[in-house]
């Protein structure tokens, strides 16, 4: 039978000692292998979502403390704390951390942990796939670091600019190690769309049909759909093109044999503008449920934020000549893109106004999480307003490349996407670990946060308009920058602090937090109708959704299927749009395969620096790691039911 | 948390399925788009770079050679036949006969990447000469990458069913490795048009 209502089998009730030997038997067949092995084996979504959030974290505080050195040198006028060289090396290591390191796992990570959590799945869609992201990323992140240590740092900006970037002035290989980064990265954010696509569409608890998706799920949907399109782009542009012009002697950037160094800037920001997306709208989706769940209310406008959200998504891909005003573009081309970066402020109008229609008419708690959410409000607002004086040509020519636009997408990104992420972090904590953060440690995060990120980054507007460039690695005195630059260095040290207290937090209430319980918040979402932390099997019984907030419903008892089997991994699909139970899925066990090839990925893509036969060499030995990756999955398992192939229902 | 009512099983569905319903069928999808748009990309930079120039190829260099490449060509559209009979015995469930057209894909794979590398050559440019060459190389050069993941995919499956017992997910695995190979031999199309006929022309 398939369908939610129908009769049971007499057999199947759910007495408390059947519900005890029934989470025995899953947790034995679903957890990770014990020690070592098992971390490296695991292919669960909550250790290796929690592994990318804790890496993609100590991305963070390595950026910041980037930032932080950045903020010394700058204090005064001719410093001498860093040199030219070494700024050099930790402006572009700090740009690549946050962005390539930071910004985009973190959102990637937080989908990972949660959509299978939200939709009432056990698991990914691709397991295995998922844990080949990570560890692809894993080696991304050592690689830039030691690469940075041995002074190898890239020291060409994030956007590594051709012709600056090109074998002609970037000998040596600090170039190199950011272009392969990027292949690392890019390899993991693509792992990790497609897992989230297909989870979505494919996975989804029985009646959770597309319009019931949480709005989080919807996000993380449109982002995945984004990093499948924006993604190839810096893959052409730093794997395909950058590193073969420096390896291999191609000349796609070479004016004299017909190259083009206006086109790397083409392709970078095709990759380039989405990207900022990429990070802000999985934000978007994390402050809908924390505003809901404190303003006590259903979110004002869901379908206007679904849609909102695609459309910003479309916009994304129609903004990228915005950040090549100051190259020679046609007049017509300006106009339209300017017209398309204004136009974007549209949908995201929209979604501001439903939040704040939803608190207006709710009866708001202000939790720590729900005061970053207002700080988001605040913050990611001034950078939006900047934005669209950005994108008018002629404004965007006298603040080009000063620190204006510094300050500009600092307030857009820390605004957009990393108050919401700490909003995040204070309300989903309790769901990851089981302990509640403490709340008076999060409003002194809170407030020194907000306060020294406007400390830090305001003055910057007034620097850009002084004529102040960005990325130099000191100034004259005569400039009189010198006292807004301490200004935001002092406001830097503020930053530090609250870091500094959410770091304790997050420590501290690890072992000694209040127990958070089921569901500390109240809240709506299914996440919330598990234990704390999610046991390894995420749901005893596959849930049943009636509604977007399945959780709110008045209804006494949770209705369930039950018949998935418990001696193996099996999963249920479902129908993509309606969310009817389809069949059922047999998933993989824990795997060394993922590790390993990810390891020949690095032999590829690092060894490619120094030769092209490591590309051969790393592929060939991967295709082994492939091979045994198959033969793993391939062994009959017995009692399978086939379907006929032209029963198909969509 | 709130008390749990069964109100259903599933027990009876299917484990084994095709299509739009397996997931591999969906994952293979993704990776079709994330290749198929990285190579639209790289068409959207091979167009860029041609107006740099006034002629293409350029002056004194001379114009791919046809006669392999089109070769080629036939070989990729005549090796779906194989492909579709490998997907109609796996979703008829017929063991053998799958086997045998994954053999015989096998083979034409393995033809197609031989064609292939003096596929490259007949380019008669190297990838380094110029802009153009390397325009040229890296499109007929990425589609090769993706003919060497397909192929080597169905030598695996194909070995892995002489020398072990396969589940039958194996049928839906096969229909989908089918699934993808249209894909790689339609995304040559324009391709070989582009790279070796469009010189000709513009």
């Amino acid at each position: 039978m398939t369908a939610p209502d129908a009769n049971l089998p007499a057999d199947v009730t759910l007495t408390d000692a059947a519900i005890a030997e029934e989470a025995a038997t899953l947790d034995a067949v679903w957890r990770d292998a014990p020690g070592f092995w098992g971390w490296l084996t695991s292919v669960d979504h909550k250790s290796i979502g929690k592994r990318y959030l804790i890496t993609a974290f100590l991305m963070f505080l390595a950026g910041g403390i980037e930032a932080a050195m950045m903020r010394a040198q700058l204090a005064r006028p001719e410093n001498a704390f860093l040199g030219p060289d070494r700024y050099n090396q930790i402006f572009t290591t700090h740009g690549t951390t946050m962005m390539f390191l930071f910004a985009v796992p973190v959102m990637n990570a937080m989908g990972l942990y949660f959509v299978p959590l939200m939709v009432g799945a056990r698991n990914v869609a691709f397991p295995r796939l998922n844990a080949f992201g990570y560890w692809c990323y894993l080696v991304g992140v050592v690689f830039l670091y030691v690469s940075l240590f041995v002074n190898m740092g890239p020291d060409t900006g994030w956007t590594a600019y051709v012709p600056l970037s090109g074998p002609q002035f970037a000998p040596g290989h600090r170039v190199d190690v950011w272009a392969q980064l990027v292949t690392f990265t890019e390899i993991a954010a693509l792992a990790a769309a497609v897992n989230i696509i297909v989870t979505t569409f494919k996975m989804r608890a029985p009646g959770m049909s597309l319009n019931r998706i949480p709005i989080f799920v919807w996000a993380q949907l449109v982002v995945s759909f984004m990093i499948v399109f924006a993604m190839p782009a810096v893959a052409t542009g730093s794997t395909i093109m950058l590193a073969a012009d420096r390896a291999v002697d191609t000349q796609w950037f070479n004016p004299a044999e017909g190259g083009d160094s206006l086109l790397w800037q083409h392709v970078f920001w095709f990759f380039g503008h989405p990207e900022v997306y990429i990070i802000f709208l999985p934000a978007l989706g994390l402050i809908t449920p924390i505003i809901e769940t404190f303003s006590r209310r259903r979110v004002f406008g869901y379908s206007a934020l679904v849609l909102a959200n695609i459309t910003t998504a479309f916009f994304a891909f129609g903004l990228w000549v915005h950040h090549m005003f100051a190259t020679p573009i046609p007049e017509l081309g300006q106009s339209l893109f300017t017209a398309a970066s204004t136009l974007i402020a549209i949908p995201t109008g929209v979604q501001i106004f439903c939040w704040l229609v939803t608190m207006w008419s709710g009866r708001p708690r202000f939790t720590t999480a729900m005061l970053f959410v207002l700080g988001f409000f605040f913050t990611f607002v001034i950078g939006g307003i900047t934005g669209v004086m950005l994108a008018s040509v002629g404004f965007d020519q006298q603040a080009h490349d000063t620190f204006f636009v510094v300050a500009h997408f600092h307030y857009v990104l820390l605004g957009g996407a990393v108050l919401p992420l700490m909003a995040a972090f204070y309300f989903w904590y309790p769901k990851v670990t089981g302990r509640l953060l403490s709340e008076r440690l999060g409003k002194w995060h809170f407030w020194l946060f907000v306060i020294g990120v406007n400390v830090t980054f305001f003055p910057m507007h007034i620097l850009g308009l002084e004529g102040m460039p960005r990325r130099v690695y000191t100034y004259l005195e005569p400039t009189g920058w010198g006292s807004l630059n301490l200004l935001a260095s002092l406001g830097a040290v503020v930053i530090a602090i609250s870091v500094v207290i959410f770091v304790v937090n997050l420590v501290k209430s690890y072992w000694v937090g209040d127990v958070a319980g089921p569901d500390p918040w109240s809240s709506s979402g299914l996440e919330w109708a598990t234990s704390s932390p999610a046991p390894s099997y995420n749901f005893l019984h596959t849930p049943i959704v009636g509604s977007r907030h399945p959780l709110w419903e008045p209804i006494a008892d949770a209705p369930v299927l039950v018949g998935l089997r418990t001696d193996r991994r099996e999963v249920l699909l479902t129908t993509t749009f309606d969310a009817r139970p389809d069949s059922r899925n047999h998933h993989p066990n824990p795997s060394i395969w993922p590790l390993y090839v990810a390891l020949c990925m690095g032999v590829t893509f690092i060894g490619s620096i120094f030769s092209p036969y490591f590309i051969l060499g790393g592929i060939g030995l991967a295709f082994i790691g492939l091979a045994a990756w198959a033969w793993q999955s391939s062994h009959p398992a017995g009692h399978e039911l086939i379907a006929a192939p032209e029963a198909e229902p969509v | 948390m709130r008390r749990l009512r069964p109100a259903g099983s599933v027990a009876e569905l299917p484990t084994v399925t095709f299509g739009h319903r397996s997931l591999m069928w969906w994952g293979t999808l993704g990776f079709m788009t994330i290749e198929g748009w990285t190579t639209a990309l790289l068409v959207a930079c091979y167009f860029y770079l041609r107006q740099n120039f006034v002629s293409w190829p350029p002056l004194r260099t001379p114009l791919p050679s046809l006669l392999i490449p089109s070769i080629n060509l036939a070989v990729m559209l005549i090796s779906i036949v194989p492909a579709y009979l490998v997907e109609r015995a796996g979703k008829r469930l017929e063991a053998l006969p799958m086997r045998r057209w994954l053999v015989v894909s096998s083979l034409f794979g393995i033809a197609i990447l031989v064609l292939r590398w003096y596929e490259l050559w007949s380019l008669n440019i190297r990838w380094d000469t110029n802009a153009y060459g390397t325009a040229a190389w890296t499109l007929v050069g990425f589609h090769a990458t993706l003919l060497v993941l397909d192929v080597a995919d169905t030598i695996g499956l194909t070995l892995f069913l002489f020398i072990k017992r396969m589940p039958p997910k194996t049928f839906s695995d096969a229909a989908d490795n089918s699934f993808y190979w249209y894909f790689t031999v339609c995304l040559w199309i324009p391709l070989y048009l582009i790279v070796y006929v469009g010189p000709r022309i513009f």
